[in-house]
């Protein structure tokens, strides 16, 4: 059990669960607390599409999105396609003038497995540390 | 003693609000959010109130409006606004951790230790910073009583010019007056439906006329109230910052309804409000509940008097906002029943464990976030219809069969809580 769990009070990002035979003084690396900067700004999407799978971005994949961050010319940003009434990934210099940026990607989340939790200790719906894939984008 | 300044930080339209951030199409359009169970309107956006739909319509009435004057509904979706609010709270305390959240969508600072100087461009700030990392507007009204903040709230959102900010310190006499003067009595805190006719029959129709009365005066029409009431009107501060007492044992907060109400929307509105500051406190002292319950009882000074009591009992205790406010709704629906007048309503919260201390379940939890939610709620309601029967709690999506269902199915995704239902940002 770590303190840290406390900074991620409001947000997602789950990775697999301590085991609690684990000695109580081992506190386990948090996922979470690498991808979730900030809790209160941070909101995960699920991307749809693969058009970006040379640069590592897949169909299905989770984007971790910072809404406090100012964007810069080469980060990748969410914005809300008014045209086509939905969310779009871009690089912040190419979305169009008047498109509304809802916040910064600063990571994705690619599974390789999924949904085999049953596998396992029964729970469902989260993958272990080992297979899961974090990219972290640079900003 | 430092002189107390108190800000007020007040969502506009919350419930509508939250919608809006993953829906920017509707930003400019008539929203309404309807409770989850009876269909009644709970939020409006400010185009829905521009086209006369009245707190509280049942939407069975206004349906044909509704369709008429496209306007888009929701079913109360209350595992997203309390995640929204405990996103606000926690920016607001980092701002200062002298806060007092009031209710789901409003919290009060003592903002007396602040280094600040402006506070108008203060509030701009904080306004922006909540507008940008969580989407949400706010009102900001600040002054020297708690009365006086919460009314300056009220004259921003009315007008548009003063960008959501109303600052009542170093305002001179002529602008003060003015200010209470365009505030009708039913947006004076603590004037409720049943103070305000005493009142008007006295002559009295806004904040002004209430500032103006001597303080005996004040005192004979409304007890010792009043003579606070004239007091914070004029800037004398008698409310401070609710105390949070220490080592919670359970924590209980109720509300007495201004007049006699049979309207489940009234009843889940004042369990949403009343909910969010009781998760506050626990968050706050570091503890989750194991526990969770709602009472109501129907006026004690009438015949027929009756109360009723429902709690849950979590696997996975919690202090989370959005998951305590869906069961203890879910457990009113057990016995709320339109043929009853509802006179007072409680939430409370007991068998407390620390965070932390907590390390017994085969799943390791520890901390409520939400990742673990969907999990770990199925689990505890899994464990509970199980020892108790089912139905004792369900979830509300997954029962199809129940009346109220099809308006949930115009509830919006969990965006927050399920990670099947997270929104898509698209890749072209």
């Amino acid at each position: 059990m770590n303190n840290d769990s406390r900074q991620t009070d409001g947000v997602s990002v789950h990775s697999g669960f301590p085991n609690p035979a684990a000695d109580k003084t081992l506190a386990n690396l948090d996922l979470h607390q690498l991808l979730v900067q900030r809790p209160a700004s941070t909101f995960l999407f699920r991307i749809a599409g693969n058009h970006w799978h040379e640069i590592g971005i897949f169909d299905g994949d989770i984007a971790v999105i910072d809404r406090a961050l100012s964007p810069h010319a080469n980060d990748i940003v969410a914005w809300w396609n008014e045209t086509h009434g939905e969310f779009e990934l871009s690089h912040f210099k190419t979305v169009p003038e008047g498109g509304e940026v809802f916040g910064v990607v600063t990571a994705t989340v690619h599974q390789f497995v999924r949904g085999r939790a049953q596998e396992g200790n029964g729970a469902t719906g989260s993958a272990s540390p080992h297979q899961t894939n974090t990219q972290n984008h640079k900003r | 003693m430092l002189k107390p300044i108190f800000a007020l930080i007040d969502c506009n339209n919350f419930f509508v609000s939250c919608e809006r951030i993953f829906r920017p199409d509707l930003n400019t359009k008539p929203v309404v959010v309807l409770s989850s169970n009876d269909g009644c309107v709970v939020a409006r956006s400010n185009e829905s109130k521009a086209l006369g739909i009245p707190m509280g319509a049942p939407a069975f009435q206004f349906r044909d409006t509704f369709k008429r004057q496209n306007i888009t509904q929701f079913s109360a979706n209350f595992e997203l606004y309390g995640n929204i609010s405990k996103r606000i709270t926690q920016i607001l305390t980092e701002v200062t951790p002298r806060i007092e959240v009031y209710s789901v969508d409003e919290s009060f600072l003592d903002l007396s230790e602040l280094p600040v100087t402006d506070y108008k461009a203060w509030a701009q700030h904080v306004r922006q910073r909540i507008w940008r990392e969580v989407g949400v507007p706010v009102s900001i009204g600040i002054a020297s009583s708690k009365t006086l903040a919460k009314l300056g709230t009220e004259l921003a959102k009315k007008q548009p010019e003063l960008n959501g900010v109303f600052n009542f310190l170093g305002l001179g006499k002529p602008e003060w007056d003015d200010a209470l003067q365009h505030t009708p009595l039913k947006d004076i805190w603590g004037v409720g439906r049943q103070l305000a006719p005493k009142l008007r029959a006295e002559g009295l129709s806004t904040a002004l006329h209430v500032a103006q009365l001597s303080p005996r005066h004040a005192q004979q029409l409304m007890g010792i109230h009043g003579r606070q009431l004239v007091s914070e009107l004029n800037g004398t501060s008698c409310h401070a910052l609710e105390k949070q007492a220490v080592a919670a044992k359970s924590i209980l907060r109720s509300r007495t309804f201004g007049e006699d109400t049979n309207q489940t929307y009234v009843l889940e509105a004042a369990i949403a409000s009343l909910a969010a500051p009781a998760a506050y406190r626990l968050r706050n002292e570091h503890l989750l509940a194991h526990r969770v319950g709602v009472f109501a009882n129907t006026n004690r000074h009438k015949p027929g008097y009756r109360r009723w009591v429902r709690a849950a009992k979590l696997d996975m205790p919690t202090n989370d906002t959005g998951l305590i406010i869906t069961l203890l709704v879910d457990k009113l629906n057990e016995f709320v029943s339109a043929g009853q007048m509802y006179h007072r309503l409680g939430v409370y919260l007991y068998d407390f464990v620390p965070v932390g201390a907590l390390q017994t379940d085969l799943l390791g939890y520890v901390q409520p976030n939400l990742a673990d939610k969907a999990a770990a709620r199925m689990a505890a309601i899994d464990r509970i219809n199980q020892r108790l029967g089912n139905g004792t709690i369900y979830y509300a999506a997954a029962d199809l069969s129940k009346t109220w269902q099809p308006k949930h199915s115009i509830r919006s995704p969990r965006y927050v809580s399920n990670w099947s239902e997270l929104p898509v940002v698209h890749v072209k």
